[in-house]
């Protein structure tokens, strides 16, 4: 699989959820020699762009690109790896009571 | 992300924002490519992904001809792709460094054709410009003509 098949893809639970518009890796401490490992998908209810990395938490600046980009992103969450039950081509369904975590980057 | 780094905390890497269409560049900073793609190990596609499965990781940086893919949808054949495996990757930053020298990668084979077939039969085409003879010494193996 290679990212751009996730990116943009449907994401389902019971329902409809939304767009993945980024997926997360996590560099490990101490694992200075593995590669980044995938840590979530960033599910956003109304469009599949990036945020242009506005989900940088504290980044509110320029304030109308901030506010409208934030808007377009207004009720994503972050699903982490262990609950995602399928990865289809265009379609990711999650596992029954899947849990919504924040996506701002600290 | 400096991967040589001790005691590093854990970072986060957004593909989007941190990594497609970052500049690739080789050890000594010569621009190579730009990350279009990422290659991701043993994900299940179509299957139910068993509980406590291992996630997957970043196996290749990919780059080729998307442009036309992004714009009209589909993704370019897989022979068209270049692969650098990210065990070549030494840090991430606003670029990607890598730890090899571009002529050992098969990123820049193109440009290394034009430069071997073409710009090499150009009269002066294999003479090192006056003046930079020295700055890398790399030029020696190349020139004299």
């Amino acid at each position: 699989v290679i990212i751009t098949d996730l990116l943009g893809s449907r994401v389902s639970g019971p329902d409809f959820l939304g767009f993945v518009s980024d997926v997360r890796f996590i560099f490990e401490p101490g694992s200075a020699r593995q590669p980044p490992r995938l840590y979530g998908i960033i599910v956003s209810p109304h469009a599949r762009s990036s945020s242009l990395g506005f989900e940088r938490s504290g980044v509110r600046s320029p304030w109308p690109i901030a506010a409208f980009v934030r808007w377009r992103h207004r009720g994503s969450f972050l699903v982490q790896w262990g609950d995602i039950e399928r990865l289809d081509i265009d379609r990711i369904q999650l596992r029954p009571g899947f849990q919504r975590g924040s996506p701002e980057l600290h | 992300v400096t991967r040589d780094t001790e005691n590093e905390v854990a970072r986060w890497l957004d593909a989007q924002l941190h990594l497609l269409d970052r500049q690739v560049l080789d050890v000594n900073g010569v621009p190579m490519a730009v990350v279009d793609d990422l290659e991701l190990s043993g994900v299940p596609a179509g299957e139910e992904i068993p509980i406590d499965t291992p996630p997957p990781v970043i196996t290749a940086l990919l780059s080729g001809p998307v442009l036309a893919t992004r714009i009209f949808g589909g993704r370019p054949p897989d022979s068209r792709m270049e692969r650098t495996p990210w065990a070549a990757v030494e840090e991430v930053g606003v670029v990607v460094k890598l730890a090899v020298r571009q002529e050992t990668s098969d990123l820049t084979w193109t440009e290394r054709w034009v430069r071997d077939h073409i710009i090499g039969r150009i009269p002066g085409g294999r003479h090192i410009p006056e003046g930079e003879q020295h700055d890398n010494p790399q030029n020696d193996e190349r020139g004299g003509s």
